[in-house]
């Protein structure tokens, strides 16, 4: 019998019964592989790999790190629930000791999912990691340093576009170069906000990258950084995309690499993500991932299908990217940031979102105030509408969002500013967002 | 027609004659360990002491003889000869038994990855008889999505003239995944079929003789609570351990009023305490299968936890801030001191208190203020002491037990918001010490009880409660046109594929195993029905291309219900 060098807690969730659509790469039967995978092996007897049910979240849950328009009831289904439960199971068994590890294999995912949630994208509705971020920072201390690192071959846009001003959080995506794949975002210049410049950390990666550029890009840069920022606690938020036999991405690694990713990045917490190569590449990526979290011996787990080798151009692309992301991160506090966010009060950005997933269109006009004593109250201007017709929209709302350790002065006014939107009564709907007293209220026309 | 129910334990041989499905006798004898079939003979004879002179007798058979041999480390030397393909690193697993691994490689969905190196097998096999086996399990990865591999080297094996007296293929004991079990379970198979052939020769010989002429079948007991034919039970030997905890929960079962409710069954003994969960009537499995001496097995089983508290408990006093505790177990402490022994136990608690009449009432109450005056308590507040924290103990394993069956990983959206109700309704307790703390623990627990009439000897009632099991799993994958039925070694084409659907499918299933049990001479073969199924698409770029369904169906599991009079419950027979 096999022993645990670590002991993981296992949230498997494979909502055999939902679905997108049936013939949706988000199907019932994502997970049945690895199921049958990981039952076969006989991982489920391993000492000290335990299965756990994971829980039905609550609004509440959601909502400290969403704005669900016009509600939590109105945008997730109960599926949406049961994988936000079990993401916050996850961090609840490490919190609680009861585990060293733990894995989230669930669906539906949610990196792609934003704060301002209208509807789904990417296939996600609302963000996993980043509610459980939000619970664990709930639970713990708004002080927990907390780093996830993202590896979905598609950038990981809507846990960026969570915490990119968010100072307790280190973000490092490492994708498919944008160009060249859904969302197309996720540049090594999208740096972060005014409060935590350089803390949102991208790495974009050529088309063909194998396992040794995927671990190159970790021993040189991710790791490095990681030691760097010293996080208390690591997520990963493990998409499984970058398997050479995805049909969606264009890269080559394989399971292994996958489980040597895991053993080098040791994290607290992994959470699946994307991955949609439903019987080649999951079944053998999540046995890999759980060998490696359990500290066992994944050597042995292979592909049925040989690995493409990495196109020998590629390399070198790697190393220069690596070499920009190390030294835009040696030189983060350097950077003059009155450049880049104005030395007005606010800080202000106009962004067109797309929901590829329900085919909305969202317009957003974000103003962060760029104060001295904390990361800075923000409001959010948003409204969505049917890709082909604005006509469809249901109007402007606004979000006001209190951030933890806000300064008096910043709730103050983001206070007074939720109260006088909702008087002057022009837009639908007025959310207030307020983490550190756990408050979510909003007021609709 | 009469049937006689025969439990060899461990210690004792219980034997019940049922009539018209009344208990009509009991009898009991020690069992020997040096000679299971003596003991066996004896216990059949004292109970054909109540046959009555005409008609038929059918004999139900629990033996502790597999269970022995693998916990004794005796039975045939074996090998396993396995195709483990990639995955987990097998040689890291540490089996405990030779293990050979070879090439060849099915994938989840059952197709050939790479095939059977044939020389290979025969050059293992040759190995393995070199090195002292005698009978030999082959396994694969996945095959119970397709056996062909383990089929071949089967055949490569027999054809070879090695000669092993037994060839056991991983796939014909479980159509349930788990690799690293298949390869044990087929192991300790091969390991005591040589045993388990000998026994049915044995007892077959014994039919001959005219003084047990009435009894016309054998039927043999195994874990998950059923029975089968002793020309089943030389094939599937290893379906016949733990056999004994699956009767005695039977014999709760046939016993009890409360038949189709939730409910936990508690079986208190002198050293043990077993709980077994009876949910709508129908007593739970292990979910994975058997474990047996450190083994994790396939093999289908009643769930039943084992906890060191019964009546011959050691007592542990603690005392904590001046504050006396009790704490019971895990050990036996040795005969109560109400039956001559020297040490007090819960048994001499519940004397003192005038709870059991049983033994000696005076030496039980000395013994228990032995142990109080020193602590400071009179010799009833000890007693009330004890018989609490056996309540009490009772009681935290119970929950326990609700507990991790209440969290139990569900796959889909609806079971997780409509979760099995496991929840107790009724405490079912038997043994010895029951009637003092069933009514107890069940009062902790808000509980309605009920106590059977046996103390000793439901097991044998058990036995002979048993009514046959057979379960078959269908595997049926449209896209690659293909069928498996493991348990029979089915592995074959779907004509007109695109017309097999979910109703097909399940048609299949149940024709399939009424089939299964017919060939086994079941009676009620007829009476089959589905226990688990599961069908998916199979998308190929954007478009569904297959389906796969997989189900399980079966024979429904019985009990026959079993009246018991006065005069021949506890204390009376």
């Amino acid at each position: 019998m096999l022993t645990a060098k670590h002991k993981v807690g296992l949230i498997f969730f494979p909502a055999f019964d939902w679905c997108i659509t049936p013939d949706h790469p988000e199907r019932e039967e994502r997970l049945l592989y690895t199921r049958d995978q990981i039952l076969e092996e006989g991982l489920l007897d391993v000492e000290g790999i335990e299965e756990y049910r994971p829980f039905v979240a609550e609004d509440k849950d959601i909502l400290r790190a969403h704005v669900c328009v016009p509600s939590v009831a109105a945008r997730v289904t109960e599926s949406h629930r049961i994988a936000v439960g079990g993401t916050m199971l996850a961090a609840d068994l490490v919190l609680d000791k009861k585990v060293d590890r733990a894995f989230a294999l669930l669906r539906p995912p949610g990196h792609h999912a934003m704060r301002i949630v209208h509807g789904s994208r990417g296939f996600c509705t609302v963000n996993n990691e980043a509610i459980m971020v939000e619970h664990i920072r709930h639970r713990l201390s708004p002080k927990t340093r907390i780093a996830i690192v993202d590896t979905d071959a598609h950038h990981a846009d809507g846990t960026q576009d969570i915490f990119y001003n968010d100072p307790g959080i280190l973000h490092i995506s490492i994708h498919q170069d944008g160009r060249t794949l859904y969302p197309g975002t996720g540049d090594v210049q999208e740096r972060g906000g005014p409060a935590a410049y350089g803390q949102t950390v991208n790495i974009p990666l050529p088309p063909g990258t194998g396992d040794e550029g995927l671990l190159y890009v970790m021993e040189k840069a991710v790791m490095p950084i990681l030691a760097d920022w010293e996080p208390d606690i690591i997520i990963n938020a493990a998409g499984q995309d970058n398997h050479f036999t995805d049909p969606l991405t264009h890269m080559n690694v394989s399971a292994r690499g996958y489980a040597r990713l895991t053993d080098m990045l040791g994290p607290d917490i992994v959470v699946l993500e994307g991955g949609y190569s439903i019987e080649g590449g999951l079944p053998y990526v999540n046995v890999g991932i759980l060998l490696a979290l359990a500290g066992l011996d994944y050597s042995h787990v292979k592909e049925p299908v040989p690995q493409p080798t990495q196109p020998p151009q590629v390399m070198g692309q790697i190393e220069r990217i690596t070499e920009t992301v190390m030294r835009a991160w040696a030189t983060r506090d350097q950077v003059d940031r009155s450049r880049l966010f104005g030395e007005g009060e606010y800080f202000q950005r106009h962004r067109a979102i797309y929901y590829d997933t329900d085919n909305l269109l969202e317009e957003q006009r974000e103003l962060i105030r760029l104060c001295p004593d904390c990361s800075g109250w923000r409001l959010i201007y948003s409204k969505a509408s049917g890709y082909y017709s604005s006509l469809t929209s249901r109007g402007q709302i606004a979000a006001v969002v209190i951030p933890w350790l806000a300064c008096p002065k910043c709730r103050a006014e983001a206070e007074n500013k939720y109260e006088l939107i909702a008087k002057e009564g022009r837009c639908r709907q007025v959310f207030l967002q307020d983490v550190a007293r756990d408050a979510f209220t909003n007021w609709r026309k | 027609m009469d049937i006689i129910g025969i439990d060899v334990g461990g210690t004792n041989t219980d034997a019940a004659f049922i009539r018209h499905g009344r208990v009509v006798g009991m009898a009991k004898v020690p069992t020997n360990h040096e000679d299971l079939i003596e003991s066996t003979k004896q216990a059949m004879n004292e109970i054909m002491a109540y046959y009555a002179t005409s008609g038929q007798v059918q004999l139900h058979l629990s033996t502790t003889l597999s269970t022995n041999a693998i916990i004794e480390g005796t039975g045939s030397p074996a090998a396993a000869l396995g195709m483990p393909g990639p995955g987990v690193n097998l040689a890291a697993l540490d089996l405990g038994f030779p293990f050979f691994p070879l090439g060849g490689y099915i994938d989840h969905r059952g197709r050939e990855v790479a095939e059977l190196n044939e020389g290979e097998v025969l050059a293992a096999a040759k190995e393995a008889k070199r090195a002292g086996a005698e009978a030999l399990a082959i396994a694969g990865k996945f095959s119970h999505r397709n056996p062909v591999h383990e089929q071949r080297a089967g055949a490569l094996v027999a054809a070879s003239g090695l000669g092993f007296s037994n060839v056991t293929l991983g796939h014909r004991l479980s159509g349930r995944a788990n690799f690293p079990r298949r390869v044990v379970t087929a192991y300790l198979n091969s390991r005591v079929a040589s045993l388990q052939t000998h026994f049915c020769r044995i007892i077959e010989n014994l039919l001959e003789m005219e003084k047990y002429r009435a009894i016309r079948e054998v039927l043999i007991l195994k874990a998950d609570g059923g029975t089968m034919s002793l020309e089943e039970s030389c094939q599937l030997p290893v379906e016949t351990i733990l056999s004994g905890p699956a009767a005695s929960i039977l014999g709760a079962q046939a016993l009890s009023k409360h038949t189709q409710e939730n409910a936990v069954i508690v079986d208190i003994g002198g050293t043990t305490t077993d709980i077994a969960v009876i949910v709508a009537g129908e007593p739970l499995y292990q979910r994975r299968g058997a474990d047996i001496a450190g083994y994790r097995t396939l093999v289908p089983a009643l769930f039943t936890r084992s906890i060191g508290l019964g009546g011959d408990s050691e007592v542990h006093v603690q005392v904590e801030e001046g504050e006396v505790r009790f704490r019971l177990g895990p050990r036996r402490a040795g005969t109560p001191a109400a039956m001559g022994g020297s040490r007090p136990t819960p048994t001499d608690a519940a004397v003192a208190l005038e709870m059991a009449r049983i033994g000696d009432r005076g030496r039980a109450r000395e013994c228990i203020k032995e142990l109080a005056e020193p602590l400071g308590l009179s010799w009833r507040q000890a007693a009330q002491g004890i018989i609490e924290a056996f309540t009490g103990q009772l009681v935290e394993e119970v929950r326990a037990i609700y507990q991790r069956l209440a969290g139990i990983p569900l796959y889909t959206v609806s079971e997780i918001l409509a979760p099995p109700d496991f929840h107790p309704r009724v405490m079912v307790g038997l043994g010895g010490p029951a009637q003092v703390f069933i009514p107890l623990a069940a009062k902790l627990m808000g509980l309605p009880w009920e106590i059977l009439p046996f103390s000793e000897g439901a097991n044998a009632i058990g036995a002979a409660a048993a009514r046959p099991t057979a379960a078959i799993t269908l595997h049926a994958d449209t896209e690659l046109e293909v069928l498996t039925i493991p348990e029979i070694g089915y592995h074959g084409r779907i004509d007109r594929a695109l017309l097999f659907d979910r109703q097909r499918a399940r048609q299949e299933a149940l024709r399939q195993a009424a089939s299964y049990a017919q060939r086994l001479g079941l009676p009620d073969h007829e009476d089959v029905y589905i226990v688990e199924e599961e069908s998916f698409n199979v998308v190929r770029g954007f478009h569904t291309v297959g389906r796969i369904h997989s189900i399980r169906a079966q024979l429904r599991p019985r009990v026959r219900r079993i009246e018991v009079t006065e005069d021949i419950a506890d204390g009376k027979a």
